[in-house]
């Protein structure tokens, strides 16, 4: 895997989802957070295949919670961003900065 | 808590047979979270058809993750699948004829005779299919469901490629043969269901979710 590669546009989202949820970061938290943020419903499907993604890239890691009962006794996964992951968004938005710069969008017009 | 007021049964069985063994829990536990909230702000009716929903969308992209874990194990799998099916589909014809031969049911048993030339034959190639299907989950061990459909696909494509064909040369497409041919496929994904949940029960808890 490059180490210069930039992130997908719903790689973005959910790297920048778990750093703001921090330590409170898994499946449901996750995608209730892109939800309320980008007002479009996300299936739990599509945020672990992501997840799994990012994990395979080193710019995620995981770990298992232990299984609560209002969980039917399922435990939860948490995730957290690691210093390659924080570098990847950070590239991503210098690149993303760089393209936009100096473009009439329309963004001030809303 | 009743059953009806409980996560749907077929969804979650559904994920279990798509998504990757050390996923389900996971992905079954947060759809079990949020249902129960979801059931308590907007009623149980509203928080099942969310779950059918998360379900479905939830099928490709976990099908795809386990796809993506093991591509080789499962394409020998679907290879090894299509020419097993190749090597043992004359079996049941040739077992029939050689046990009618054996005991003389055209002279002595016609009517068990012209039941075994037909309708034995065909539900013989479907339980041909089943242990097709059966060997393919066997070897693609995790992607069991996405081997199984894909060797169904190419069964299917076949079907439609010579029923097309049979058709534009102007010969009787035998229509009334389409529900065995379709009984055959669905074999091969059933016998991708039954490998996943034998291999399921012994790895994980009841689904009390």
């Amino acid at each position: 895997m490059k180490d210069r590669d930039y992130l997908g546009e719903f790689e973005h989202i959910v790297v920048l989802a778990l750093i703001r949820l921090e330590d409170r970061a898994y499946g449901v938290t996750v995608r209730q957070e892109i939800e309320r943020r980008i007002r479009r419903e996300v299936s739990i499907g599509a945020v672990y295949a992501t997840l799994d993604r990012l994990e395979l890239k080193g710019y995620v890691k995981s770990h298992r919670g232990d299984p609560t009962p209002e969980r039917g006794g399922r435990s939860k996964r948490f995730f957290r961003v690691t210093g390659k992951g924080v570098a990847a968004v950070n590239r991503t938005h210098s690149a993303l900065r760089s393209m936009t710069e100096g473009l009439d969008l329309g963004w001030s017009r809303g | 808590m009743t059953s009806l007021d409980r996560p749907p049964r077929a969804a979650a069985w559904l994920i279990q047979l798509f998504a990757l063994p050390d996923r389900t829990d996971s992905i079954l536990g947060d759809l079990a979270e949020e249902f129960d909230g979801l059931a308590a702000r907007s009623g149980v009716k509203s928080a099942q058809g969310w779950y059918w929903r998360q379900t479905l969308k939830t099928l490709p992209h976990a099908a795809a993750s386990a796809l993506r874990a093991s591509p080789w194990l499962t394409l020998a799998a679907v290879i090894g699948g299509f020419f097993l099916r190749r090597l043992t589909g004359p079996l049941p014809e040739l077992a029939i004829f050689a046990f009618a031969g054996k005991y003389r049911l055209y002279d002595h048993h016609f009517i068990m005779y012209q039941f075994l030339a037909s309708t034995g034959i065909d539900v013989a190639q479907i339980g041909i299919f089943l242990l097709v299907g059966c060997a393919v989950a066997l070897v693609a061990k995790g992607t069991e469901m996405p081997a199984t459909l894909l060797l169904a696909a190419i069964h299917g494509a076949m079907v439609i490629v010579a029923f097309v064909v049979i058709e534009s040369a102007g010969m009787d497409p035998l229509l009334w043969r389409q529900g065995w041919y379709l009984a055959d496929i669905l074999a091969i994904v059933l016998g991708g269901a039954i490998v996943r949940m034998r291999r399921q029960t012994r790895t994980r808890q009841p689904l009390n979710a």
